[in-house]
């Protein structure tokens, strides 16, 4: 279990980590969320110790992290996957880290094997592709077999085999009841990885819920209609709370009401409806909706809101 | 977004299997934790797993058997002359005639140059890589790695230079026995300048690493180090005025000479007061990047 009481972090006059407070529980993959710059590779760095707080705490199991006896042991993190001597070999630095701990050599082959890395591990971390480099540092995070796992952005670089190779490493973590936090900026992974969800937006945490949670939490129901009536079926609908909008010509998105009295009132004026799709809010526009005001680098120019995703059609 | 080169014929096997990739994974964590004998292991494998370490090592015992050979074939010639040149004849004598003993030992200032900076790099490197955040989420107190690896700098220096040194003076012996030149590498001097000189190595090598721990830059801290060591010498011999005459002697090159000199030179440091003025040299350095160390971010 991972606690952040009140933890700051201030780099000059730029307060990176602003006060937050969170908790990771064991057995669940916990995600962390947040654009670029939002805080989250500070926030790791200082559970790891590499960063010191400027004000507040952070305990992995009750204790600060450079208390524990055997910290690799306990505590697992790929922070950036290149922490490593370019000009050493990845069987190298593996070694040296699971010197430390007197960790056996045989774990040191156990986790090159496990991330796929035999055939280059005798070769210099320095010719990697940035995937690789992903990979020994989640052999490296996998060394001391911690009870807690943290991953900073671990999907980074891979290919689309290797980031469902991950994604069922932190399901299986968490299914054994180890504590996984798993940094990300990309919602998509996050919505089929996580099962509970950390949002940060300049150093401030603004949302701490089930993934479930987050997604439905925000918007209203809405539908998808299209009928040969769309001006008769919009005069019917319209009510309180009710919004209906005209998107094409025989489409409406009606939000509100639910598809099932929406299918009655046009059936009771006889309106004919040809179609008739429940619209889910998807973790990406319900992020988009609570950091719009915490990005830091907005583009300049403004993308379009994200396009709903459809949950229960076809 | 695909950029792994795995061998294809690898990738089914770790694949989509779930439980898998975590096979060997067992219940709570309990074992050992860094000690310092085992961080000092962790520490001695990194120093020995870098080609670049290793290629500076051998250029070291290089540079100093080689200047050792060229110094005796220097000093037998110079010899030879003063056996026909008065004047000639007159500078032997006045280095007090003994001139073999220093002969080995000429290769030092290229010695202290190479592993002085190894100490940098070997510290700055660390940063400049990203591997200090794997060092210290390892070892978070992070004072036992840096005492770690200063102890495998500073022997592996100290060891390294003697050795040289010896070997320096065995390939001397025959060139310096062409000219008629006595060596004797069982002396009391010949054992002081070893053993001095390799401190004194050893004792760069320690400011090396402190400085690359304290500047966090292998080039900046390579020249801070040729600053020291090359640079202000000469400066301090140039400026005019008593306080930089008086200051060169404090200066860590020129705590050898008073340290090996066989008897007192007037207007230079006691032997002690030079071996004072060189530990002072180390320990402020080695202690100031020490707490810093632990006081900043990685």
């Amino acid at each position: 279990m991972i606690e952040a009481r009140g933890l700051t972090k201030v780099y000059g006059d730029k307060t990176a980590v602003a006060g937050v407070n969170f908790t990771v529980d064991a057995g669940r993959v916990t995600g962390f969320l947040g654009p670029n710059g939002a805080g989250k590779s500070t926030t790791m760095r200082m559970i790891m110790g590499l960063d010191r707080p400027t004000s507040g705490t952070v305990t992995v199991n009750g204790t600060p992290f450079a208390r524990h006896a055997a910290p690799l042991r306990d505590v697992g993190a790929l922070l950036d996957a290149k922490a490593v001597h370019t000009s050493r070999s990845a069987y190298n630095h593996l070694l040296a880290m699971a010197a430390t701990h007197s960790i056996p050599k045989k774990r040191v082959h156990d986790v090159i094997e496990m991330t796929g890395l035999a055939d280059v591990a005798k070769k210099k971390v320095g010719g990697f592709s940035l995937g690789m480099g992903q990979r020994l540092g989640i052999a490296a995070a996998l060394l001391g077999d911690p009870q807690t796992v943290i991953l900073d952005e671990p999907v980074n670089g891979l290919d689309p085999e290797g980031v469902v190779w991950v994604r069922n490493l932190v399901k299986y973590l968490a299914s054994e009841g180890r504590t996984v936090f798993l940094s990300s900026h990309l919602m998509s992974e996050m919505a089929v990885t996580a099962d509970h969800l950390i949002v940060i937006g300049r150093g401030r945490i603004i949302a701490d819920a089930p993934i479930q949670e987050i997604i439905t939490g925000k918007g209203q129901i809405r539908t998808r209609v299209r009928t040969d009536q769309p001006d008769q079926l919009m005069h019917l609908l319209a009510g309180d709370g009710v919004s209906v909008e005209l998107q094409e010509n025989e489409l409406l998105e009606v939000t509100g009401l639910d598809p099932r009295r929406i299918a009655r009132a046009a059936l009771e004026s006889h309106i004919m409806i040809y179609e008739l799709t429940p619209l889910q809010a998807s973790l990406e526009e319900a992020y988009m909706e609570l950091t719009k005001d915490e990005v830091e680098y907005h583009s300049l120019i403004t993308a379009g809101a994200a396009a709903p995703v459809q949950s229960g059609g076809n | 977004m695909s950029s792994t080169t795995l061998d294809p014929s690898r990738r089914g096997a770790h694949a989509g299997t779930g439980g898998a990739p975590a096979g060997g994974m067992s219940g709570t964590s309990t074992g050992p934790g860094p000690s310092f004998f085992r961080v000092l292991n962790s520490e001695f494998i990194k120093f020995r797993t870098l080609l670049s370490t290793l290629i500076l090592l051998g250029c070291t015992v290089l540079v100093v058997v080689g200047f050792g050979a060229l110094s005796a074939w220097g000093t037998g010639q110079f010899s030879e002359a003063a056996a026909t040149d008065p004047q000639a004849a007159a500078a032997f004598a006045a280095q007090g005639g003994d001139l073999a003993v220093g002969v080995p030992t000429s290769g030092i200032a290229f010695a202290q140059l190479i592993l002085g900076s190894l100490g940098v790099l070997l510290m700055s490197s660390e940063f400049t890589t990203g591997m200090a955040r794997s060092t210290f989420a390892a070892v978070p107190k992070r004072i036992p790695a840096y005492a770690a690896k200063l102890l495998v700098v500073m022997v592996t220096a100290f060891v390294l230079t003697a050795a040289s040194v010896y070997l320096a003076g065995l390939v001397s012996l025959p060139i310096l026995d062409n000219y008629n030149l006595n060596l004797d590498l069982a002396s009391s001097q010949s054992v002081k300048m070893l053993l001095v000189n390799s401190l004194y190595v050893a004792a760069v090598a320690a400011i090396g690493m402190a400085l690359g721990s304290l500047i966090r830059n292998s080039a900046g801290g390579i020249m801070s180090l040729v600053g020291l060591f090359f640079v202000a010498p000469i400066a301090f011999q140039l400026i005019p005025g008593d306080f930089f005459v008086e200051a060169r002697k404090y200066l860590p090159g020129n705590t050898v000479e008073p340290m090996t000199a066989v008897q007192h030179v007037p207007d230079t440091l006691e032997a002690w007061q030079a071996a004072m003025v060189l530990g002072a040299w180390v320990v402020i350095p080695v202690v100031l990047a020490a707490v810093l160390l632990k006081k900043r971010d990685v």
